[in-house]
C-alpha cells in the first residue's frame, strides 16, 4: 500500500513540476511580443492573456485526466491486492475509508438534503399543492455572494476613496502611450514623406494604388472621372486651394473642414496621400462630360512664375 | 376550523389574456424579422416611411415586451393569483377593463409608432397620452391583484405573490418617473429632463424594465407554474426569501451600467458596475430555486415538453444575468457596447427566458382549462428542438458580429492609423452574421407557430371550463401564528406592509443615484459655449427622433483613441443640456454622429438620404425620399419653444414669436448652398430635409475642437 502511494506521489510532483515549466516557457515566449503589442492596444494583450489562460486551463485538464487515469492504475493494483488477501480485507477498507477529497468538498459546499430525505425539511407550507424545503442557503452560493460584495467594496474603495485613475485620466495615458508609440514609428521610418520635398509621382504602381484609393474614397462627392458634384471638378486647372502635388497634398492631408472636406491624414497613410494626389494631377486635361463649371483660379506652377 | 367554502375561479379572463399573449407573440417576432431582414436588404420597407427600421425597431421592442411578455405575465398572474389564494379574482369588471385597456394600449403603440410619433426613449417611446393610458390600466390591474389579495383565503402568500407585488409598485415608479413630460400637442412633447439628467432617468427606467417586468413576473410565474408542472416541493424556502429582497434592492441600482464610458460621471457608472456585480447571486438564488426543485423529477424532463421548455428558460435566465453581471465591467463593456453582442445577450433573456417560459406556461395551463390532453406531444418536441435551434442560431452569430466589429473598430496601423477608418468595412465584414441571424429568428418564428397549431388543436377537441369550481375554508379572523415559526412569515400575512418594503427597497437605489444628478450642478459642468438649437435645428432634431434615427446612429464619442480618431474630440456632459429628450443611442449600425458638425458639405447630407449607397456605397441606410419631398410643418414650433422656455432652454423672451422668421432664414441659407452643389428644387426652402441638414451641421460643434494640426 505504502508503495502505492509512494508511486502516486512522485508521479504526481513529476507532473506539476513538469506543467508549471511548460508554463514558464509560455510566458517568455509571449513576452517580447506582448511588449511591443502593449503600445498597441489593450486587446491584444487581453487576447495574448486569453489564450494563455486557456493553454493553462487546457494544461490543467490534461494533468487531471493523467491524475484520473493513475488512480485508476492504483485502483486496479488494490483489486489485485484484495484479490489476494480476500473479501473481509476489502470489507473493512470500505468501512475505514473516509469519503474523498473532492466528495467532502462538494457536500460542504452544497449542503444539501438528499431527495431521499426530504421528508426531514418539509415545511408545513402548501400553496394550491405547492410544499416547500427548508433546504439552507447553498454556501457556494453565498460565498459568491459575499465575494462580489467585497469585490464592491474594493471597486469603489481604489476609483473613489484611494484616487484611481478617472476615465479621462485613463484616456489621457492611452493618449500618450500612442503618441510614443507613433513617434517611435515615425522616427524609424527612412523616407518620410511630407508637403516640403514632393515631387508627382508618375510610377505606373502607384498610381494605379492611388486610382483604387481615389474610387474607394473620393468618388462620393468629386465623382469617378474627377468631374466634381459635391466637391470641385478636379480635371480642369482651376484650383481652389492650389493646384500642383504639394498644395493637393496639403488640401488632402488636412482637409478643408469648413466647406465639408475631410482630413484624411486620420485615414490614409502619408504615403497613401502622396499616391492619391499623383493620380489627381493625371486627371489634368481629361474633360470628362457633364464637369462642374470651374472654382477658384487658373493655377500656374511656381517654375512657370519664376521663368 | 373555519367551515368549507365553494367558490369559482375565473378561467375566462385567463384565456383571454392568453390569446392575446399568442397573437402578439406572432406580431412581435413578426416585426423582428422583418427589422432583421431590412439590415440585410434595407429596401424591405418598400420605400415607405412607416415601414423603416427606424420605426420598426420600437415596434418590435415594444410589441415583444409589453404585448407578448406583458399579456403573458398577465395570463399567469390571474390564473396563478387565484389559486394560490384561493379566491376568485377581485372584480370581473376591472379584469375585463384590464384585459381590453392593455389590448387598445398594444394597438395605439402599434399606429402611433410607424407614423413616427415617439418620445424616442427606449421602451418607452409611447407619447404622453397613451403614457397616461397605460398608468390607468395598470392601477386597475394593481386595484384588482390586491382586492384579490386582500379578500383572501389563504393566510400567508407565497414567493410568487411577493414578485408580483414587487414588479406592480416597481413598475409603477419607474413608469411615472420616466415619463414627466411637458406637452407640445396631442403628439409631442419634450421631457422635463435633459441631456446627462434624462439619460440617468432613462436607463435607470429601461433597465429596470428589463428587471420588474421581464424579470421579476417572470420569476413568479416560475415560482407557480414549474413546482406545479413538476409536481415537486420548492427547494429552498430560505433561498426565496433572500434572493427575492437582495434582488429587487440591488436590481435598481444597476441602470447606469448602459452608460458606461459615457459623460455620466465616474461616480454613477461605478455604482452600475459593482452593484451589476453584485447582482449574479440574488439572480442566480433564482435559477438555483428553480433548476433544485427539479431535483427527483429530471428523469421527467426527458419527457415532458412542458418541462423542457422550463428548464431551457431557467438556463437562459441564469446566463443571461451571468452575462449581465460581466457586461457591466468597464472593459469589458468597452468592448460590447454599441455592437451586436448586446444584442445577442438580450435576445437570450427574451427568446430563452421569457419566450420558453410562456410557451411551457401556456402546454399547460391550455391542457387544462379546456380539460383535455395536449393534441400532440410530438409537435410540442418539434417546437422545442426548432425553438432552442433558433435561439443558437440568432445569438451566436450576434456575439461573433459585435466581437468582430468591436475589435475592427479598434484596431491601429503601427504608424497610428485606424486601420478600417471607413466605419462601413467593419459593417460590410459582419453582414453573413446578419444573415445568419435572420435565419435563427425565422426559425424560431416557425417554432411558435407551430406551437399555436397545436394549441388551437388542443383547443378545439375540449371544452372549456370558464368557471372553476373550488374549495376552501375561510381564512381565520385571528393570525394563524405559529410558535417558532420563521420571521418572514409576519410579512406573508401583511400585503400592505409588503408593498410598503418594497416600495422603499426600490427607492433606495434610484435616489441615491438621481437626486444628486439632478440637484448638484457640478455633475453636469456647464459649457460657456453651448447654445441652445435655432428653430430649423430644433425642428430638424424632432424629425431625427420621428425617424428613429438613433436606433442605430449613437451620439455618444466614448474617451477611447480608437473613438476620438474616428469621430473627434469625446463627448462632454456639458455638451448635453439643452437635448430633451437626450439621442446618445444604444446601438451604432452606423457611424457615432455626435461630431457630425461641418464634417460633410450640406449637398452631402442631401445626396446621400436620396441615396445612401451614393455617397457610402455599400450602405444599408435606407432612402428617405420623402424627407425631400414633404414640406416642414410649423404649426406647432412656436409651442415648442414656449414648452423649452419653460423648461429653461434661454431662448430670449418672446422669442416663440420670433422662430418661425428665423427658421425660414436659415433654411434659406442652406437652400442656397445646397443650389450652388446642383441641387435643383424650387421648394427646398421648405422641404424637411433643409432642417435635417442644419441639426446634423450643428452636432458636436459648440465646442470647436482644435483642427488636426499633424
Amino acid at each position: 500500500m505504502k508503495k502505492n502511494k509512494l508511486i502516486k506521489q512522485l508521479i504526481l510532483t513529476t507532473l506539476v513540476m513538469f506543467s508549471s515549466s511548460m508554463v514558464f516557457a509560455q510566458a517568455a515566449n509571449t513576452s517580447p511580443t506582448g511588449a511591443t503589442q502593449a503600445s498597441n492596444s489593450f486587446y491584444n494583450v487581453l487576447l495574448s492573456n486569453g489564450l494563455l489562460f486557456f493553454a493553462g486551463l487546457t494544461m490543467l485538464g490534461a494533468v487531471l485526466a493523467l491524475f484520473h487515469l493513475l488512480n485508476m492504475m492504483i485502483k486496479v493494483q488494490q483489486l489485485k491486492i484484495y484479490q489476494e488477501q480476500g473479501i473481509e480485507a476489502y470489507v473493512e477498507k470500505v468501512k475505514a475509508t473516509p469519503s474523498s477529497f473532492w466528495m467532502r468538498q462538494y457536500k460542504a459546499w452544497t449542503n444539501v438534503v438528499p431527495v431521499e430525505k426530504e421528508d426531514t425539511v418539509m415545511m408545513d407550507h402548501n400553496y394550491d399543492g405547492i410544499k416547500e424545503l427548508d433546504n439552507s442557503l447553498p454556501p457556494w452560493w453565498v460565498a459568491m455572494f459575499v465575494i462580489t460584495f467585497a469585490l464592491g467594496v474594493v471597486y469603489l474603495g481604489y476609483y473613489h476613496v484611494l484616487g484611481g485613475p478617472s476615465q479621462a485620466d485613463e484616456y489621457a495615458a492611452e493618449m500618450k502611450v500612442a503618441e510614443a508609440a507613433k513617434a517611435t514609428f515615425a522616427a524609424n521610418q527612412v523616407n518620410k514623406i511630407d508637403e516640403d520635398n514632393l515631387e508627382a509621382s508618375t510610377d505606373p504602381k502607384d498610381l494605379a494604388i492611388g486610382k483604387t484609393i481615389f474610387s474607394t474614397n473620393c468618388v462620393a462627392c468629386h465623382l469617378s472621372k474627377g468631374e466634381g458634384s459635391v466637391g470641385p471638378n478636379l480635371t480642369d486647372e482651376f484650383w481652389i486651394h492650389g493646384g500642383g502635388i504639394k498644395n493637393i497634398f496639403k488640401t488632402v492631408k488636412n482637409g478643408v473642414p469648413e466647406k465639408g472636406m475631410i482630413a484624411w491624414s486620420a485615414q490614409l497613410k502619408p504615403a497613401d496621400i502622396y499616391k492619391v494626389s499623383s493620380y489627381i494631377l493625371t486627371l489634368q486635361g481629361t474633360n470628362p462630360p457633364n464637369a462642374k463649371a470651374p472654382q477658384g483660379v487658373k493655377y500656374i506652377p511656381e517654375e512657370a512664375k519664376t521663368e | 376550523m373555519a367551515q368549507v367554502e365553494t367558490f369559482y375561479y375565473d378561467n375566462a379572463i385567463v384565456r383571454k389574456f392568453a390569446y392575446a399573449t399568442m397573437l402578439w407573440a406572432v406580431v412581435g417576432m413578426l416585426v423582428g424579422l422583418i427589422a432583421a431582414f431590412q439590415l440585410i436588404w434595407p429596401e424591405l420597407n418598400l420605400g415607405i416611411p412607416y415601414t423603416t427600421f427606424g420605426r420598426i425597431r420600437p415596434l418590435h421592442t415594444n410589441a415583444a415586451i409589453f404585448a407578448f411578455v406583458g399579456n403573458g405575465i398577465y395570463m399567469g398572474v390571474y390564473y396563478s393569483l387565484q389559486r394560490l389564494l384561493k379566491t376568485r379574482m377581485f372584480s370581473n369588471v376591472l379584469s375585463n377593463i384590464h384585459f381590453w385597456g392593455w389590448q387598445s394600449i398594444i394597438v395605439m403603440a402599434a399606429v402611433t409608432l410607424p407614423l413616427g410619433i415617439t418620445s424616442a426613449k427606449e421602451y418607452a417611446e409611447l407619447e404622453w397620452p397613451i403614457d397616461i393610458a397605460i398608468a390607468l390600466v395598470w392601477v386597475v390591474f394593481g386595484i384588482n391583484m390586491f382586492g384579490t389579495i386582500l379578500k383572501r383565503r389563504e393566510n400567508h402568500m407565497y414567493v410568487a405573490i411577493w414578485f408580483y407585488i414587487a414588479t406592480w409598485i416597481t413598475i409603477t415608479v419607474l413608469h411615472i418617473c420616466n415619463n414627466i413630460e411637458i406637452p407640445v400637442s396631442a403628439t409631442k412633447s419634450y421631457n422635463i429632463f435633459a441631456g446627462v439628467q434624462d439619460a440617468l432617468v432613462q436607463w435607470w427606467y429601461a433597465h429596470n424594465a428589463v428587471a420588474f417586468f421581464l424579470t421579476t413576473p417572470y420569476l413568479g410565474l416560475m415560482y407557480y407554474f414549474l413546482p406545479k408542472a413538476a409536481n415537486r416541493p420548492i427547494y429552498s424556502y430560505k433561498l426565496s426569501i433572500i434572493h427575492f429582497w437582495a434582488l429587487i434592492f440591488i436590481y435598481i441600482w444597476a441602470g447606469p451600467h448602459h452608460l458606461l464610458y459615457t459623460s455620466l460621471p465616474d461616480w454613477a457608472q461605478s455604482l452600475g458596475t459593482v452593484f451589476s456585480v453584485m447582482l449574479i447571486a440574488p439572480s442566480w438564488g433564482g435559477m438555483l430555486n428553480g433548476l433544485l426543485t427539479l431535483r427527483g423529477a429530471w428523469d421527467r424532463v426527458r419527457q415532458d415538453p412542458v418541462l423542457k421548455f422550463m428548464v431551457v428558460a431557467i438556463t437562459a435566465y441564469g446566463m443571461a444575468t451571468f452575462e449581465g453581471p460581466m457586461l457591466s465591467i468597464k472593459s469589458v463593456n468597452a468592448i460590447s457596447h454599441y455592437t451586436d453582442w448586446t444584442i445577442g445577450h438580450v435576445h437570450i433573456g427574451t427568446l430563452g427566458w421569457n419566450g420558453f417560459l410562456t410557451f411551457g406556461i401556456l402546454y399547460w395551463l391550455i391542457p387544462r382549462m379546456f380539460n383535455t390532453k395536449l393534441y400532440s406531444l410530438k409537435l410540442a418536441n418539434v417546437h422545442f428542438w426548432i425553438g432552442t435551434l433558433g435561439i443558437a442560431f440568432y445569438a451566436i452569430p450576434l456575439y461573433f458580429a459585435g466581437w468582430v466589429q468591436s475589435l475592427m473598430w479598434k484596431e491601429f496601423t503601427p504608424d497610428g492609423f485606424l486601420k478600417y477608418g471607413n466605419f462601413l468595412e467593419t459593417v460590410t465584414q459582419i453582414m453573413p452574421m446578419y444573415y445568419i441571424r435572420a435565419l435563427g429568428g425565422t426559425i424560431y418564428f416557425i417554432g411558435t407557430l407551430v406551437m399555436i397549431y397545436n394549441l388551437i388543436k388542443t383547443i378545439r377537441q375540449g371544452e372549456f371550463i370558464g368557471d372553476e369550481a373550488a374549495e376552501a375554508p375561510a381564512r381565520l379572523a385571528t393570525d394563524n401564528v405559529h410558535k417558532g415559526e420563521h420571521w418572514h412569515r409576519w410579512i406573508e400575512r401583511r400585503p400592505i406592509q409588503m408593498l410598503i418594503a418594497s416600495a422603499i427597497l426600490i427607492l433606495i437605489g434610484g435616489l441615491v443615484e438621481i437626486t444628486p444628478m439632478v440637484m448638484i450642478e457640478s455633475n453636469v459642468p456647464k459649457i460657456a459655449s453651448v447654445k441652445p438649437y435655432t428653430p430649423l435645428e430644433l425642428h430638424g432634431r424632432d424629425l431625427y427622433i420621428r425617424e428613429g434615427c438613433l436606433g442605430c446612429h449613437s451620439q455618444m464619442i466614448r474617451p477611447f483613441r480608437s473613438e476620438t480618431e474616428r469621430y473627434g474630440e469625446y463627448s462632454k456632459s456639458g455638451e448635453f443640456i439643452y437635448d430633451r429628450p437626450f439621442l446618445w443611442g444604444s446601438k451604432r449600425t452606423g457611424p457615432d454622429l455626435h461630431r457630425e458638425g461641418g464634417k460633410y458639405p450640406d449637398s452631402w447630407h442631401y445626396n446621400h438620404m436620396v441615396d445612401p449607397q451614393s455617397m457610402s456605397p455599400g450602405s444599408i441606410m435606407p432612402p428617405y425620399p420623402w424627407m425631400l419631398r414633404d414640406e416642414m410643418n410649423l404649426s406647432t414650433l412656436p409651442r415648442k419653444i414656449k414648452v423649452l422656455t419653460m423648461l429653461g432652454t434661454p431662448y430670449p423672451q418672446g422669442y416663440e414669436d420670433q422662430a418661425v422668421a428665423d427658421l425660414k432664414k436659415q433654411a434659406a441659407e442652406i437652400a442656397g448652398r445646397l443650389r450652388i452643389d446642383g441641387v435643383k428644387d424650387s421648394k427646398l426652402e421648405k422641404r424637411e430635409i433643409v432642417a435635417l441638414i442644419a441639426y446634423l451641421q450643428r452636432l458636436g460643434t459648440d465646442i470647436k475642437p482644435k483642427p488636426a494640426t499633424n
